[in-house]
């Protein structure tokens, strides 16, 4: 019973601000405090968003952006990911690569862009290339920090049993950088979703959630904006928590110690 | 004359580690034979150098004075002739007990891996828990898993640092039951680094007495006594009374220099 009651009261207060915000925005509007060009009723934006769904193909818009995100995410990621591990694994590579790989990493990602479209053209590319180095970072530098921590303890059980190279690698280097490096992709898919949105209004073109937000401010179309920022909004949570959830399944002994 | 299988030999060891950039010696001048088929304890205040002169035999540490060899040949590194149960019992949070025990058994096919891990979990009493995760099982139950894993890759040796340590007096006395009937069962060597001397009385064959700063080997004490052991016959106090001697002499030089 108690338990229950809990629940309710957690659930109810995640909706307090959210609740208290619709009630303002409500007032302010059908008050007339401001005008509906700056900030558009509740009820008028959802009639907007409803119709931009069904007739403007919207969807289409956010299937665009998940299809750079994904890709951006995927290539930044495996690749982070192996040279976070090289990096990890090797000492020497780690003093070959590391000054370089932080000394570029100081250059903030948008900072790339004018750079990569020369090179590319305001083409496709750019965008995914822009996502993937922001999923790079947070991957690479948590593979690293996770197998340079595993601890000596599970190194010599490792040589204990002969287990060499690959094998060592796989069944203890890999199981005990885990969280951590669980830790570096749910990261970059926060980083390459940021980063979706600079790809598409710094690198311009016709699709995409970030174009059609673009498009909002130059149409001066303020539903369309605020649509955008708000899908923007949950579907970088939905990402985010999709990626904590696969995290625990996958994470299946931690999960069971952390509960004892 | 080959030398039997399982035989480990220490020749004039000593050992020493770089602490603040000096040297400072742990093992002086170590020399013993663990014949093939004996269980021999070795016992001896903490700090003395016993985990390291497990380490060394297991082959984990190589920079030392001296030799270790292992059936005759010098010890270059592990080696799955040598079993080892650590003094932390070192499963892998990850894996399954069932899939610890295996962990020596990669190249074992599925049916003989699960029929192997399955009769060494018996032995330890917890054919339950093949599925279960470590961070689920008590300190003493966990030891136990590690010692099914050291046996499970059959090793001619099985060197244990203080394996019972971590459990209750009465699943211990169990334990070292269930250790003479593997030790028996099994005729491999074990050496078993213990604080308890009346298990290392009740168990070996030969009881190392280890002192401290450097380590050396005191005394050597043979148990010439009939298994099963009787912790209550005179002949098992006799040999105990004589092991604790050796402490309390270690114990009571400081104060008579303190008075
Ligand atoms: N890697 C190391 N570097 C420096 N000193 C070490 C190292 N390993 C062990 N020592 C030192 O060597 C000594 C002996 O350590 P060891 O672990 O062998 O003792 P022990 O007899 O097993 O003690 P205990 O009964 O408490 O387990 C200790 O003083 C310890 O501080
Ligand atoms: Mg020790």
């Amino acid at each position: 019973m108690i338990q229950i009651s809990e629940n309710i009261k957690n659930r109810l207060s995640t909706l307090v601000i959210p609740i208290v915000l619709l009630l303002v925005w409500q007032i302010v509007t059908s008050g007339g405090y401001v005008s509906s060009h700056f900030l558009p009723s509740p009820g008028t934006l959802f009639h907007y968003t409803v119709k931009l769904f069904v007739e403007q193909g919207f969807l289409l818009h956010i299937l665009v952006s998940l299809k750079r995100v994904l890709f951006g995410f995927l290539i930044g990621s495996v690749t982070g990911f192996l040279f976070g591990l090289l990096m990890g694994l090797s000492k020497t590579a780690e003093k070959i690569l590391a000054p370089t790989f932080h000394v570029i990493r100081q250059v903030p990602i948008i900072g790339w862009i004018p750079l990569i479209v020369m090179w590319c053209g305001m083409t496709e590319l750019p965008r995914i290339i822009i996502i993937s180095i922001a999923a790079f970072y947070p991957i690479t530098l948590n593979t690293f920090s996770g197998v340079r921590s595993v601890s000596k303890e599970y190194i010599e059980l490792g040589a204990v049993y002969g287990y060499k190279r690959l094998k060592f690698i796989r069944k203890i280097v890999l199981p005990a950088a885990f969280p951590s490096i669980l830790t570096g992709i749910s990261l970059s898919v926060g980083m390459s979703w940021a980063m979706l949105m600079a790809a598409e209004l710094f690198i311009e073109t016709f699709d995409g959630i970030g174009t059609r937000i673009q498009l909002g401010r130059e149409k001066f179309n303020m539903p369309l904006v605020i649509t955008g920022i708000i899908t923007v909004g949950f579907l970088g949570l939905a990402m985010t928590l999709t990626a904590e959830k696969i995290a625990k399944v996958l994470d299946r002994g931690r999960a069971i110690r952390k509960e004892s | 004359m080959s030398i039997e299988k399982g035989t480990l030999e220490i020749k004039a060891l000593s050992k020493s580690f770089i602490v603040d950039g000096n040297p400072l010696q742990i093992l002086n001048n170590i020399n013993i034979v663990f014949p093939a088929g004996a269980f021999i304890s070795i016992v001896g205040s903490s700090g003395c150098g016993k985990t390291t002169l497990l380490r060394i035999m297991l082959g984990l540490e190589t920079q030392y004075e001296g030799d270790a060899l292992i059936d005759g040949e010098k010890i270059v590194g592990p080696g799955l002739n040598r079993g080892i149960v650590f003094q932390d019992h070192r499963l892998l949070p990850w894996l399954t007990v069932g899939e610890n025990v295996a962990f020596g058994l990669e190249k074992l096919k599925r049916k003989e891996k699960k029929l192997i891990v399955d009769e060494h979990l018996k032995l330890v009493g917890l054919s339950g828990f093949v599925s279960a995760y470590p961070s689920q099982l008590s300190g003493g139950m966990a030891q136990r898993v590690a010692i099914a894993r050291a046996l499970a890759s059959k090793p001619e040796i099985l060197l244990m640092d203080e394996p019972l340590g971590a459990l209750d007096a009465l699943t211990r006395m169990y334990m070292q039951k269930e250790l003479e009937r593997i030790w028996l069962f099994e005729k491999i060597s074990m050496i078993m680094v213990t604080h308890d001397v009346e298990e290392a009385i009740y168990l070996s064959d030969k009881v190392v007495i280890m002192s401290s700063r450097p380590g050396i080997i005191k005394k050597i004490i043979d148990v010439p006594l009939p298994r099963p052991r009787d912790r209550a016959s005179s002949a098992f106090m006799q040999i105990k009374a004589e092991i604790l001697k050796e402490f309390h002499l270690e114990t009571e030089y400081p104060f008579a220099y303190a008075i």
